[in-house]
């Protein structure tokens, strides 16, 4: 989880569509309950790798109501855009 | 045994039927509007007549006889319509009463500095805000005013399943002067379905929204998952909860048990809240719900026996203003 955060974190400097870390350390799919392993950039959403499902973020609140999520077909889930959570670490 | 401990504790909390709160000084609201009730001999803000429109209309949608599918899109629109003028209507409609109900609820939470706390179906931060005065006046009174390294730690998660809601809370907190991403934090989210990992909530509140929610057992199951099952100590300041578990706390209109004031609370609640509906929302079909949807609430016992079924212990509940209103409350051990 926070190795998620360290991503989002710096996400949420952009002002964008980033979250703050104290959100991602505690946050996870509300249908799979894992980890929302990835934030991606290109369309602003946290990513669930374990049902393939992305939920948005929007003015820099997460909208996790299970309806939200948005399946993604395998091109999307593997596009570059996305950022991997292993990829940064926090600390 | 504490099935046996907890029906006692059911049986003696019912017959509280006002509590501390009540017994206030006379020139608090409820008093006056105590007494304007019986000198006049009809129903007044005291058994909650204003607040009823209100507050029930907003958050339960009556929902008789609608599809499941169909009742969280029109409790939706219902807030989406509202949801900048929520926390006005609710001091109009209940004459502030809603305030007291909320301290209330707070005072029984007892938030402390490093808390982690979510509040569902608080989109507007009503009772977010709360906790973290409550939490920052805790520490400041114990700390004399140096911030105790668990402050820093404080974080109230606010989740609602309405985005619209959440932009106000969100307004709200920066008119307040709280710095963004600090303390607070803002979430859509389904109460059945929360988006937070197991064990990472010190508490649980949820006002005036559960009733809202279209499988209540879902909800309560949701809250037990992730209340942290003991709290890790931070430091000297958390010393005192080191045995305490995650709190469950919920405030929602309930059932009123004072035989004469039940009929008063009847007649005006299907009689004059529908007619009122009319005239004031040009909507007397939604107000007929919304009545319905308390009777349709699980009672007192009922509901406190079904946050025990979701695994909660030391389950018990207060009435305030004769049980038109509740709070329960539940740990896990």
């Amino acid at each position: 989880m926070r190795r998620t955060a360290a991503l989002l974190l710096r996400q949420g400097g952009s002002g964008g569509g980033g979250i703050p870390q104290v959100l991602a350390d505690v946050l996870v799919c509300p249908l799979s309950k894992k980890p929302l392993s990835r934030y991606c950039e290109a369309s602003g959403s946290l990513v669930s790798d374990a049902i393939g499902v992305s939920f948005p973020i929007v003015d820099g609140i997460p909208y996790l109501v299970p309806k939200d999520g948005k399946l993604m077909d395998q091109d999307q889930e593997k596009s570059e855009d996305c950022v991997a959570k292993d990829s940064s670490r926090s600390q | 045994m504490a099935l046996r401990a907890a029906s006692r504790s059911l049986a003696l909390s019912s017959r509280l039927l006002f509590p501390a709160l009540l017994s206030r000084s006379i020139n608090s609201p409820m008093a006056f509007l105590h007494s304007h009730a019986t000198s006049f001999g009809m129903p007044s803000s005291y058994f909650n007549p204003l607040s009823l429109p209100l507050i029930l209309f907003l958050s339960s949608l009556g929902y008789k006889q609608v599809p499941e599918e169909q009742k969280s899109k029109l409790v939706g629109n219902v807030f989406s319509s509202v949801a900048s003028s929520y926390d006005l209507m609710n001091d109009l409609m209940s004459v502030g009463l809603h305030r007291l109900w909320k301290d209330r609820l707070i005072s029984k939470l007892n938030p402390f500095p490093g808390m982690k706390h979510l509040d569902v179906a608080g989109g507007t931060g009503d009772v977010a805000f709360r906790v973290l005065e409550r939490i920052n006046s805790v520490s400041h009174r114990a700390m004399q005013g140096t911030l105790p390294d668990t402050e820093e730690d404080t974080q109230i998660y606010v989740c609602d399943i309405n985005p619209n809601m959440l932009n106000v809370g969100k307004k709200r907190a920066s008119e307040r002067g709280y710095k963004e991403d600090s303390f607070l934090s803002w979430i859509q989210g389904d109460a059945e379905a929360l988006s937070f990992e197991d064990g990472s909530m010190d508490g649980y509140t949820i006002a005036f929204g559960i009733r809202n929610v279209t499988h209540i057992e879902k909800a309560l199951s949701e809250a037990y998952r992730f209340c942290q099952i003991l709290l890790v100590s931070h430091g000297f300041a958390c010393f005192r909860v080191l045995k305490r578990g995650g709190r469950f706390l919920c405030l929602e209109l309930s059932h009123m048990d004072v035989p004469l004031f039940k009929e008063i609370y009847d007649v005006y609640s299907f009689s004059v809240i529908p007619a009122m509906g009319e005239l004031v929302a040009g909507d007397r079909q939604s107000y007929q719900y919304l009545v319905e949807s308390v009777r349709r609430f699980p009672n007192q016992e009922k509901f406190a026996q079904m946050i025990q079924e979701a695994g909660f212990e030391r389950v018990e509940y207060e009435n305030l203003v004769g049980g038109v209103v509740a709070i329960h409350s539940g740990l896990k051990l």
